[in-house]
């Protein structure tokens, strides 16, 4: 039986533009689990990334519930979701957003010591971490507009990884990159799960997705259905027809 | 134009806080700009304005003798005299004697008149400010309606050791004769009351001479000449006069501090506005690179461009300016009754084309300039580099805070990180707290030598100070002496006469008599070499000795009524009693060229005696030996008063200024670093830095350039403060300033002026509260 790390009860978001309500997600009510690499998937529009920032505290729901670990999280303050995020959460972005201004290293540290005030101990891990996903440090040591893409994304991988996080939100990591260094990062992402990380993504990309154990897919603010696809094994091909199956049901 | 209006408009909404703090900045700019030239151009001339429509003297000589032979003989003097243009000659009653004034007393030589012949005088004619019926009472000058006194209300002053009590009648403007410290203080009485003084003969019956010359510039060395003329044929006759160069300069000593402190701070606003309109144009072309792209692909060319900044912020410069003088314009008339009771000539505010000009000019052109210089950086910018979002300008080759080697706490080494990168910005505080130091060791100084203590400013201005003073016949001083030395109640007599004396080939000056200076409470008259010793020696006011080319060993000769010597100059003084023109000599070196018929001995009286009734008893007790009393205190109190006011409302309003400044720089600052770290802030957000850290990072990264500046600012203020504050007041006689610098106070200050910052920056960075990291999602 696998841990519940996250519920939601009729979680619903809404934002008013010109003044017309859009109701982006409606009565979502469903559970995340310890250990699995979710992907979240779904048309355009359909609410993708707000479920993932609902979730991960960076928005706040307009109706509903979410828990976290059985504590409420929706009901934080902007500080109590700050808090929550440099506790529980890693991000990974579509547009990267390392800080152009710090070093590879100093972008990292800068979120591990929001959390550990052990700096050694830190800068160790950051090195782990580093080594592990192939960023040498040499690298380490230059700015953000001195690297690759598919470096930066890695680097946004560490920091994402850095305060060793219950969960790691990735939204549409890949979609920057070109397909090598794209393919580099799922398999950065996929060996982190392959560890015991828990792992919320969203995307719209077939070859993506299918790194996931489990598929959600969302339609106008709905979960539609979902998908189990078991452990991720490299080069599975029944994996791909069962999650294109799935998809062509969901009308993807 | 209407293509440049719809860019402005485009840049004036996505703006708008920006543009209102520099709006305020500019209009205060202005406002303090037109505040000083007013008051230093046309203020300064309401003295030449009221002189003219008066028809006043240059000269005025009063002599204590009021025979037809004096006359004669002063008339042939004038007819002469190839400078003199016309003159006229009164009766007059001449005293010494001390009147209310702002709480206090003030001493002068009155002159009275008959109202009836002083208003039928040809030169040196009065106007009547206030005028009553009554029957019988006095006209004062306009400078001592200070409240206590008004018309219809009873007026006591003395006159020698007598007091005499009038109703007032009315209060009058004279040009020459109008002020308590210009040598002659003309009191007008009516018929009656005049008579019945002239019957008393408290007062000496003498003639007042009216000089008008063909060159007003020559007034100084005219008064001496006429003095010096009748002091050799009649030696034995007293005199006091002015002259045109001493009056219109001690009239206006409140207005020189006032527009010289105005003058600085309109100076300082407007540097601080050139350095946050640059700034902001820097800023403006980094954060819209892509707009300036858009615009050059759509054909706008860099001129025109660059034309648009222009306009628009030259346009918020006019309107700025015309509301900013506007204000001047309002707060000139509270800025007119403060300085009314110093130089009690009644200004009226009216409207000064050509100064609206000016201030116009100045600072639209220094705002266009300023404008022009960095907007050039939109000529080297290709539309493509622009639209894509230009090229980064730092390379980054440096890490100087790396966070994994720094010792500080995560938010003090991201503060700055933020600090290094922003060198601009840093340049921009150093620039405003620099100022702001010095204002603050500027105000302390006023603060412990003025406001809190007047001792030092009055050691500075007003030569010695006393509790009581007496004058005694000369062949009393023994018996006064005795008398003294048996009384506990004083502490120290000595004695200080001032009489007046002639520089030959020079001015008249003051000369202060004493027979050991090192008696004198005030020991810091003499700012270089020492004070006269011997009968040889003379120490001479520093400003007239720089006018003369005077060094310390050089012989001057002065003389009184024919009998000249010459005198080794062993000091340089400085008070403002004489605007500079005054000199220090022993009795003995006096006795070389004059004699003394009376005497004035300065008494400091023990705690808590009563000094009043002091110099009450002392004039009982000496009858007609003494021909008069002062209270030291009273009169010093009646003219520190209105110093005090002056400074303590000048003081109140820059440092309340300077917070309003220091608000409006960091306010643009920190919309300045918001903008440019927007998404920053949103990266950092979303990894769990809460508002709060992200605030007090912002806030503590202007910390270090804060703290430096203001630090070095305070230093180097405390020991430029002396001399800065003698430029101020070097038209009164003061070249050296050695004002106590409240160390306590300053370091107190610093630091309030220092946390003041951090909590304006906390505040003002309270916008990023508004960023949200979902924004990262747009």
């Amino acid at each position: 039986m696998k841990e519940v790390i996250y519920k939601t009860e009729n979680l619903s978001k809404s934002f008013s533009s010109g003044g017309i309500m859009q109701h982006v997600l409606k009565n979502i009510g469903m559970e995340l689990y310890q250990g699995d690499f979710t992907v979240v998937m779904g048309a355009s529009g359909a609410g993708k990334s707000t479920l993932l920032y609902a979730l991960s505290g960076m928005d706040t729901p307009t109706l509903g519930k979410i828990t976290f670990q059985g504590q409420d999280i929706s009901s934080l303050s902007q500080d109590g979701l700050a808090m929550f995020r440099r506790r529980h959460c890693g991000f990974v972005f579509q547009q990267i957003y390392l800080i152009d201004t710090m070093s590879v290293m100093d972008n990292v540290l800068c979120a591990g010591l929001l959390a550990n005030r052990d700096k050694r101990a830190l800068a160790r891990r950051a090195k782990e971490l580093f080594h592990a996903v192939g960023i040498s440090e040499e690298t380490q040591r230059k700015f953000p507009t001195q690297i690759s893409g598919g470096e930066a994304q890695r680097v946004g991988i560490v920091r994402a990884l850095i305060n060793s996080p219950e969960i790691l939100f990735a939204d549409e990591p890949t979609g920057a990159l070109n397909s090598k260094t794209g393919l580099d990062v799922l398999d950065t992402l996929t060996k982190f799960h392959g560890q015991g990380q828990t792992v919320v993504m969203v995307t719209h990309d077939m070859r993506s997705a299918r790194r996931g154990n489990r598929i959600l897919y969302l339609k106008d603010g709905a979960i539609l259905g979902e998908c189990n696809l078991g452990q991720y094994v490299h080069g599975d091909v029944k994996r791909h027809g069962k999650l294109s199956a799935f998809l062509t049901e969901m009308g993807w | 134009m209407a293509k440049y209006i719809v860019l402005i408009r485009s840049n004036l909404r996505k703006a708008k806080g920006q543009t209102a703090a520099e709006f305020v900045l500019i209009l205060l700019a202005a406002a303090m700009m037109n505040l000083w030239l007013m008051l230093s151009l046309d203020y300064r001339q309401n003295f030449d304005r009221c002189h003219q429509r008066l028809n006043a003297e240059h000269v005025a000589v009063c002599a204590a003798d009021n025979s037809e032979g004096v006359r004669e003989y002063i008339s042939q003097i004038l007819e002469e005299d190839s400078r003199t243009a016309e003159y006229y000659m009164d009766d007059v009653m001449w005293a010494q004697g001390s009147i209310p004034y702002n709480g206090g007393e003030a001493f002068t030589n009155f002159l009275m008149m008959d109202k009836q012949s002083a208003c039928s005088r040809p030169i040196g004619k009065i106007e009547f400010v206030e005028e009553s019926e009554f029957a019988k009472g006095v006209f004062l000058p306009m400078i001592f309606k200070t409240g206590e006194l008004a018309v219809g209300k009873n007026v006591s002053f003395t006159v020698g050791n007598h007091t005499l009590s009038y109703q007032v009648c009315g209060f009058f403007n004279s040009a020459m004769a109008g002020s308590h410290n210009c040598g002659i203080c003309e009191i007008l009485l009516t018929k009656e009351a005049y008579q019945e003084l002239e019957g008393k003969g408290y007062a000496q019956s003498s003639t007042l001479v009216s000089v008008r010359l063909l060159d007003k510039s020559g007034s100084e060395e005219f008064e001496a000449m006429l003095n010096h003329k009748i002091a050799e044929k009649y030696p034995n006759i007293p005199t006091t006069s002015n002259s045109y160069a001493l009056v219109s300069q001690s009239r206006y000593i409140s207005q020189m501090i006032c527009s010289g402190v105005i003058s600085a701070m309109a100076c300082f606003v407007l540097l601080i506005i050139l350095v946050v309109v640059a700034s902001n144009i820097i800023n403006y072309i980094q954060e819209n690179m892509g707009n300036l792209g858009v615009w050059k692909a759509a054909g706008y060319q860099s001129r025109q461009l660059m034309g648009m900044l222009q306009l628009q912020f030259v346009s918020i410069a006019v309107v700025a300016a015309v509301v900013g003088m506007a204000l001047s314009y309002a707060v000139f008339p509270g800025v007119n009754n403060m300085m009314v009771s110093q130089t009690g000539i009644p200004y009226k505010v009216h409207m000064q084309p050509e100064l609206f000009l000016i201030t116009l000019a100045v600072l639209c052109s220094a705002v266009a300039v300023t404008v022009w210089l960095p907007s050039r950086r939109i000529k080297k910018i290709p539309p493509i580099d622009a639209l894509r979002q230009g090229v980064q300008a730092h390379s980054f080759q440096r890490n100087h805070i790396p966070l994994d080697r720094a010792k500080l706490p995560l938010n003090a080494a991201l503060a700055l990180k933020t600090t290094l990168s922003g060198m601009k910005y840093n340049v921009t505080i150093c620039i405003t707290m620099s100022m702001l130091s010095l204002i603050i060791v500027f105000s302390g100084l006023m603060l412990e030598n003025m406001i809190m203590d007047m001792t030092p400013f009055l050691n500075l201005v007003a030569g010695e100070t006393a509790d009581a003073c007496i004058n005694i016949n000369a062949g009393a001083e023994k018996e006064f002496l005795e008398e003294m030395e048996k009384d506990s109640r004083v502490e120290k007599v000595y004695l200080y006469h001032t009489q007046k004396v002639g520089h030959i080939g020079g001015a008249e000056l003051i000369v202060n008599i004493c027979d050991d200076f090192s008696k004198v409470n005030n020991q810091e008259v003499v700012v270089r070499g020492r004070f006269p010793e011997f009968d040889n020696e003379v120490a001479v006011a520093i400003k007239y000795a720089r006018e003369q080319g005077w060094e310390l060993g050089d012989e001057i000769r002065l003389g009184i009524g024919g009998k000249e010597t010459n005198y080794l100059i062993t000091g340089f003084t400085q008070l403002s009693n004489n605007l500079g023109k005054d000199c220090l000599l022993t009795r003995a070196g006096y006795g070389r060229i004059g004699s003394l018929n009376d005497l004035s001995y300065y008494m400091d009286l023990s705690k808590g005696i009563e000094i009043e009734a002091f110099n009450k008893e002392l004039s009982r007790k000496f009858g007609k030996k003494a021909n008069q009393t002062q209270n030291i205190y009273e009169i010093i109190h009646g003219i520190s008063v209105v110093y005090i006011s002056l400074m303590t409302v000048i003081v109140v309003a820059i440092l309340l200024l300077s917070a309003l400044i220091i608000v409006f720089v960091i306010y643009l600052l920190v919309r300045a670093i918001l903008n440019r770290k927007r998404k920053e802030y949103g990266i950092l957000k979303s990894l769990g830095f809460t508002t709060a850290q992200l605030v007090v990072q912002t806030a503590l990264s202007f910390m270090p350039a804060v703290v430096a500046s203001t630090v070095v600012g305070l230093v180097g203020s405390c020991y430029i403060i002396n001399p800065l504050t003698a430029i101020f007041l070097r038209d009164i006689g003061i070249v050296y300033c050695s004002f106590r610098v409240p160390v306590g106070f300053v370091a107190a200050a610093g630091l309030a002026l220092i946390a003041f910052a951090f909590l304006a920056a906390c505040l003002m960075s309270l916008r990023i509260r508004k960023i949200a990291p979902r924004s990262l999602l747009a």
